[in-house]
C-alpha cells in the first residue's frame, strides 16, 4: 500500500518507512545511537528530499529514544545527572557548530570539510571500539578479573580538575567540567556533520567518562531525546521540512524496534556490544568512502544534503 | 465619397482575408481534450493517468507536449574534488526551464521537423536546451555537457520525457480521431500544467490546440502540508508532541522493555 507524503511530495510503499524504522530503532534500543547515520541516506534513496529527510528523522528519533528512555528507565539505566551535563554542553557546542557551518559555507568548502570529518570521526570511532573490545574479550577469557581502572596519565590529569562530584548511577566520580566539556565537542561535531552524534557520545561516555556500557545506552537515548525535539521545532519552524506523515510511519517501527533492543541488549555483554556497534560504524565508513571516490551515476542532484 | 468607398473596400478586403484565413484553419481540423482535467492528490495518491484525445486531419504527424510554467530551479553539482573525491563542487542555475516537461510523437522527433521549426514551438530535447539558460557555463559544449546532466536528473525522478509512438487513430462520426495516454508521476508537485498538441505536416506546424491539466492536494494532505507551510512552530510542536506520546504509548504497551523479564 502506497501513502503520499505533504511535505516530501513523493508517495512510498508504507513497507518501506515501517521496516527501516525497525531497523533503525533496534539498533538505537541496543546501542543507544540516534541511527541518523544509517536512516538519512537510506530514505533519501526511497526518493525523499534530503533536507525532508534529515529533519522528519529527528521527528521520528524523538519517539524511538522517547520509547528506548522508557525502556532503559525502567531497567534502571539511565544516568539523569551525567545526561542533563552533557545535554548542557551538547547544546552550546550545537550553536557553536552551526556559526562554524555558516562560516565553511561561506568560505566554499563546506561539503568537504563535512565528507571528511565523517570518513575520521567514524573510521577513529570504529576502529578504536573494535581493537579496544576484541582486546578486552580476550582478556575476559584469559582470566575474569576486575575491570582495569584505567588510571592512565590522561586519567590522573582528568581526577585533578576542579568541581569533582559523583554520579552514583555510573558509579564514577568526574569533575563537572568533563561532561559539559565532551558534550560540548560532540555537539560542535554533530553541527557539522548533520547528525545527532549518539555514534560519538557512546565512545565519548564509555571511553573518557568510563561508564558502564547499558547506562551509557540509556543516558545516550536521554540525552538524544532532547537534542533531537530541539532540531525538530527547530526545522519545522524555519525550514518547512519536517514530513508528519512520514515520522508517523517510522516511528511505528523505530518505538517498537527500540524496545526489543533494549530487550536484547540485555542479553548481551558490553563487549559484545560494543563489538557490534563498531562494525556499524565500520560498515558505513566504508559505504562513504566508497561514495565520495567512486564516480556517481549523476553530476547533479538536490540541494540542502550532504 | 471617397472615404465612403474606401471603407467599403477595406471592410471587403478584411472578409476576404478572414474567410481565407479560416479556410487554412478548416483543412488543419485539431482538437485537444485531456481526460483527467484536475488531478486531486490525497493520502493513497500514487500518480495518475492523463490521456489527450481529439480530432485531427488524417495526413498529420502529432506531438502532445505537457508543460509546467518555466520555473527558476538550481540544483547541486558534483565534481572531483583533489584528483579522486567526488562531491558537490557548486551549484548550477537553470532558468527557462518547466519543472515537468512531457513530450510523445507519433514518429521519431528528428525525422518530424528541422530545428528552426522545433525551437520555435520548443519541441523536444534539442529545442529546450537552445531555450534554457544555465549558468554558470563556460562555453556551448559545456552547456550540453551539463543540460545532459539536467535531462538524466529530470527522467530519473519521472519529470521528463520524450518519447514517440503509443497514439490511437479512429474514426468517430467521418472525423479522424487520435488518443493517446501518458503515465502521470506522482513526483509532479501540485499546479498548473499546459498541454499542447501540435499537428505537423511537410516538416512545419500546422496547427496547435491546448487544454490544462490542474494537480491539486486535498483533504488530510493539503491541511498537513498548508500547517508545515503557514504554521511552522505549531506544526513542530504538534510533531513533537505526537513523537513524545507514540514513544511513551509504545514503551507501557511493551511491558517486556521493562523489570518484569
Amino acid at each position: 500500500m502506497y501513502l503520499y507524503l505533504p511535505v516530501a511530495l513523493t508517495s512510498v510503499n508504507i513497507l518501506l518507512p515501517v521496516g527501516l524504522g525497525l531497523g533503525v530503532g533496534l539498533l538505537s534500543g541496543l546501542f543507544g545511537v540516534g541511527g541518523g547515520f544509517l536512516m538519512t541516506p537510506l530514505l533519501i534513496m526511497l526518493g525523499i528530499p534530503s533536507t525532508v529527510a534529515a529533519a522528519t528523522d529527528s521527528n521520528q528519533i524523538v519517539a524511538a529514544s522517547t520509547s528506548g528512555t522508557y525502556a532503559h528507565w525502567k531497567l534502571g539505566n539511565v544516568d539523569f545527572k551525567m545526561g542533563i551535563y552533557l545535554l548542557v554542553g551538547g547544546f552550546t557546542g550545537g550553536m557553536v557548530g552551526v556559526q562554524l557551518m555558516k562560516f565553511l559555507k561561506a568560505m566554499g568548502n563546506a561539503d568537504f570539510v563535512i565528507k571528511m570529518t565523517y570518513i575520521l570521526m567514524l573510521g577513529i570511532v570504529g576502529i578504536y571500539m573494535l581493537i579496544e573490545s576484541i582486546q578486552s574479550m580476550k582478556k575476559k577469557e584469559a582470566a575474569v578479573s576486575a575491570k582495569p581502572a584505567g588510571q592512565s596519565k590522561f586519567g590522573a590529569i582528568l581526577q585533578r580538575l576542579p568541581m569533582q562530584t559523583r554520579f552514583e548511577k555510573s558509579g564514577v566520580t568526574h569533575s563537572l567540567i568533563l561532561p559539559i566539556f565532551f558534550g560540548w565537542f560532540v555537539g560542535v561535531l554533530a553541527a557539522i556533520m548533520g547528525v545527532g552524534g549518539g555514534f560519538l557520545m557512546v565512545p565519548v561516555m564509555v571511553y573518557i567518562l568510563r561508564m558502564p556500557m547499558h547506562v551509557v545506552v540509556g543516558t545516550s537515548l536521554f540525552q538524544i531525546l532532547f537534542t533531537c525535539i530541539e532540531v525538530t521545532f527547530l526545522q519545522s519552524y524555519t525550514n518547512h521540512t519536517v514530513d508528519f506523515t512520514l515520522a508517523v510511519l517510522l516511528l511505528v517501527g523505530s518505538t517498537l524496534g527500540a524496545q526489543v533492543g533494549a530487550v536484547f541488549g540485555r542479553k548481551l555483554k558490553a563487549d559484545q556490544l560494543k563489538v557490534l556497534l563498531a562494525i556499524i560504524v565500520l560498515v558505513v565508513t566504508v559505504k562513504i568512502v566508497f561514495d565520495v571516490t567512486l564516480e556517481p551515476s549523476m553530476l547533479l542532484g538536490m540541494g540542502g544534503g550532504h | 465619397m471617397n472615404t465612403t468607398f474606401k471603407a467599403i473596400v477595406l471592410t471587403a478586403a478584411v472578409i476576404v482575408l478572414a474567410s481565407f484565413s479560416m479556410a487554412i484553419e478548416a483543412s488543419a481540423e485539431l482538437t485537444a481534450k485531456a481526460n483527467h482535467d484536475h488531478i486531486t492528490i490525497d493520502s493513497f495518491y500514487h500518480g495518475s493517468e492523463v490521456s489527450v484525445r481529439g480530432i485531427c486531419d488524417p495526413d498529420v504527424e502529432l506531438v502532445v507536449k505537457i508543460t509546467s510554467p518555466e520555473a527558476h530551479q538550481t540544483l547541486k553539482q558534483k565534481g572531483k574534488v583533489g584528483g579522486f573525491l567526488w562531491m558537490n563542487v557548486g551549484t548550477l542555475k537553470i532558468e527557462n526551464t518547466p519543472n515537468l516537461y512531457m513530450l510523445r510523437a507519433t514518429k521519431d522527433m528528428g525525422k518530424l521537423m528541422a530545428s528552426d521549426e522545433s525551437e520555435k514551438y520548443i519541441i523536444g530535447y534539442p529545442a529546450l536546451s537552445k531555450h534554457a539558460e544555465l549558468s554558470p557555463v563556460a562555453d556551448g559544449s559545456e552547456k550540453d555537457k551539463w543540460f545532459g546532466e539536467y535531462v538524466k536528473f529530470k527522467e530519473n525522478s519521472k519529470l521528463f520525457e520524450s518519447t514517440d509512438g503509443g497514439f490511437t487513430f479512429g474514426d468517430s462520426g467521418g472525423k479522424h480521431t487520435y488518443y493517446m495516454k501518458f503515465a502521470w508521476p506522482y513526483q509532479a508537485p501540485p499546479g498548473d500544467y499546459l498541454v499542447t498538441v501540435y499537428a505537423v505536416k511537410g516538416g512545419k506546424v500546422v496547427e496547435q490546440a491546448t487544454s490544462k491539466v490542474q494537480v491539486e492536494q486535498v483533504g488530510v494532505v493539503k491541511y498537513l502540508a498548508g500547517m508545515a507551510k503557514n504554521n511552522g512552530a505549531l506544526y513542530g510542536i504538534f510533531s513533537i508532541l505526537a513523537a513524545l506520546g507514540a514513544g511513551f504509548g509504545v514503551g507501557l504497551v511493551f511491558k517486556k522493555g521493562g523489570g518484569a523479564h
